[in-house]
């Protein structure tokens, strides 16, 4: 098997996501991953894993962290630390994912910006077509999850808000 | 070409992305967020998700579609069959990035996509059309063409169509009594009670001939296909040769289907298809399919060739290596499409998860799916599931392989039109290929639900 990517790792999260499963313990050659519903409940045997997930916010416990994202998913390595309560905005389609209005622009929104859930906080371009992303919801803006001028696919995640 | 880019879904998705592989090009993979776990998806190099499940926002999308090849650094685009295949839209805005498109040129596929103008190609090039009349303004002027092109005639309204205003007449005396009521009721129907006469196929086949054009002029055919057996439109078997075609009928139809396509120096793939009329043995100019069709591996079987990895060379801008006299013709293919939809609940769609796929394999037996056990059947796209397809020394082999076949298939968990197939497979009209363009709605089904019923 080779090392999932990022990609995976959210498939898998919204697999589980929707199971009845209670928990998922995934090892395979240099990748572990363990997945609970219970927030308290940390994995019963092996290497001692990180604290378990909370499912109502993307998060999951890397067993190797280096099983970081390939330039085939851009999503950043740190996804591991996302607090619970962070929530993710993702894109609705594939397309080049823009912090600015147009080159050399102030980007939309900072790290630590306080934003309103109809605040603009990038463009998704598809073939000089560019849609303007909103929050969605109030909060501050915590974390980039894409690079300026990269690929997004549908559903990933472009940023991090903590509500407020 | 080094990196092709895969705008499509299912079982043609997956062979095209083993086609690319096989003559060393990257494959990368456009799906909808539905699509993610599937075969095709497994095996591309890469795959890109392009959008939500819903195809008017994923795979309905040119310019997503588009993006996505730029974005992943794609030469060469391939649409497969169905959706955006016969786009215009789509192959001009590949033409403006640089990226070859997989199928004939955006003026070809102008040409040849509208029913006019592609009947004023196929007139241009000498190819038959059913006779058709001008506005007649009475039984008299109906009667004098009807004796020009012989007994029996349709009435059509020149308002519309749906049946209204329609008479079939098979006698001088019928067509005297019944233009008068068609004309009624198309004045009923559509205001206006215009007629125009056409010749009435009695007994009709549907006949079409693969083609491989090289853009320059050169075109290829690789037999024709009968696929006769159809229900509303969509057919469900298809074979290779058209087995009841007399010699000198088949050179003709191969000849037409060839110079209609030069005509227009017809790059990549085609089809065209012909309407046979079974008594009279001549043929009439339908349409032509400007993409790669479902049914092609009939054709591949029965050529030994392989259309998809033709159709990238060619894209790649490589001549067509084989000449006329190198496709030899070979036994007899033929392929059942199998559907995800309940024969015995009117074709409802059953989508589901196949609980057991056992696949049937053993001579001249070839399948093209992209399902097998564990796999999910989406509700949001057509419902074929899988293409089995046999191969036998004659038509009579080529039917026991496909019993054999269909025998040892089986699915679960979700409702298929395997048993249906089954009895098709086993119906004396189609062992003996007695059958016609009507004879699946008109003979097998009533007689299939009658067995269910039993």
């Amino acid at each position: 098997m080779t090392k999932p990517t990022a990609r995976d790792l959210e498939a898998l999260m919204d697999l589980f996501e929707k199971s009845d499963w209670k928990e998922l313990d995934l090892r395979t050659e240099g990748f572990e991953l363990y997945l609970s519903k219970d927030p308290t409940r940390r994995r019963s045997h092996g290497p001692a894993a990180s604290p378990a997930p909370v499912l109502s916010a993307p998060a999951a416990v890397f067993g190797t962290p280096a099983a970081a994202p390939t330039a085939r998913a851009p999503v950043a390595a740190a996804a591991a630390a996302i607090p619970a309560n962070w929530i993710a905005v993702k894109a609705p389609n594939l397309g080049t994912f823009y912090r600015a209005p147009k080159p050399g622009a102030a980007p939309y929104v900072e790290i630590g910006q306080t934003v309103a859930a109809d605040t603009e906080v990038c463009l998704i371009e598809v073939m000089k077509l560019f849609t303007s992303v909103r929050a969605g919801v109030a909060g501050v803006v915590r974390q980039l999850a894409v690079q300026d001028a990269e690929m997004v696919e549908h559903d990933q995640v472009l940023l991090y808000i903590e509500p407020v | 070409m080094k990196r092709l880019l895969i705008a499509n879904r299912g079982e043609i998705a997956l062979r095209i992305v083993r086609a690319a592989r096989a003559l060393g090009i990257e494959s990368v993979l456009a799906a909808s967020a539905a699509d993610r776990e599937s075969l095709a998806a497994k095996e591309a190099d890469r795959t890109v998700i392009l959008g939500p499940a819903k195809a008017s926002l994923s795979y309905l999308d040119p310019r997503l579609v588009v993006h996505a090849a730029k974005a992943t650094g794609c030469d060469a685009l391939h649409p497969g069959y169905g959706f955006l295949s016969e786009r215009t839209s789509l192959v001009t805005l590949c033409e403006e990035n640089g990226i070859a498109f997989v199928g004939p040129t955006p003026t070809s596929m102008e040409q040849v996509g509208g029913k006019i103008a592609a009947r004023e190609l196929a007139h241009g090039a000498g190819v038959p059309l059913v006779s058709g009349s001008g506005a007649l303004a009475n039984a008299e002027e109906a009667l004098a063409f009807a004796k020009t092109v012989g007994f029996p005639v349709v009435t059509k309204a020149s308002a519309g169509g749906g049946g209204r205003g329609m008479v079939v007449a098979r006698t001088a005396e019928e067509l005297k009594e019944g233009f008068e009521r068609a004309s009624h009721e198309a004045k009923e129907a559509f205001g206006d009670g215009t007629l125009f006469l056409e010749r009435f196929v009695q007994t009709a086949r549907h006949i079409e001939v693969q083609v491989m054009g090289d853009g320059n002029g050169k075109v290829l055919h690789f037999g024709e296909r009968d696929c006769s057996a159809q229900r509303r439109y969509q057919k469900m078997v298809e074979e290779a040769p058209g087995a009841i075609l007399p010699a000198d009928v088949r050179t003709r139809l191969h000849e037409s289907a060839v110079r209609l396509l030069s005509s227009i120096k017809y790059r990549n793939a085609g089809t065209v298809e012909f309407l046979y009329d079974v008594e009279r043995q001549e043929f009439y100019f339908i349409e032509v399919n400007a993409r790669i069709q479902v049914e092609h591996p009939v054709s591949e079987a029965i050529c030994g060739v392989d259309l998809i990895q033709m159709q990238l060379k060619v894209a790649g801008g490589e001549p067509l290596a084989l000449e006329q006299k190198d496709i030899q013709r070979r036994g007899h293919a033929i392929e059942v499409r199998v559907i995800a939809e309940d024969p015995d609940r009117n074709f409802a769609p059953s989508p589901g998860r196949i609980r057991r796929w056992q696949a049937p394999t053993g001579d001249g037996v070839r399948l093209d799916t992209a399902m097998h056990e564990g796999a999910m059947v989406p509700p949001y796209y057509d419902s074929m599931i899988a293409k089995l397809i046999v191969h036998g020394a004659d038509r009579a082999q080529a039917v026991q392989r496909l019993q054999g076949a269909l025998r040892d298939f089986t699915i679960e968990g979700i409702a298929t039109n395997v048993p249906l197939l089954r009895y098709i497979a086993a119906h004396p009209d189609f062992i003996e290929n007695r059958i016609s363009t009507r004879w699946l709605e008109q003979v097998l089904l009533p007689s299939y639900a009658q067995r269910s019923a039993n």
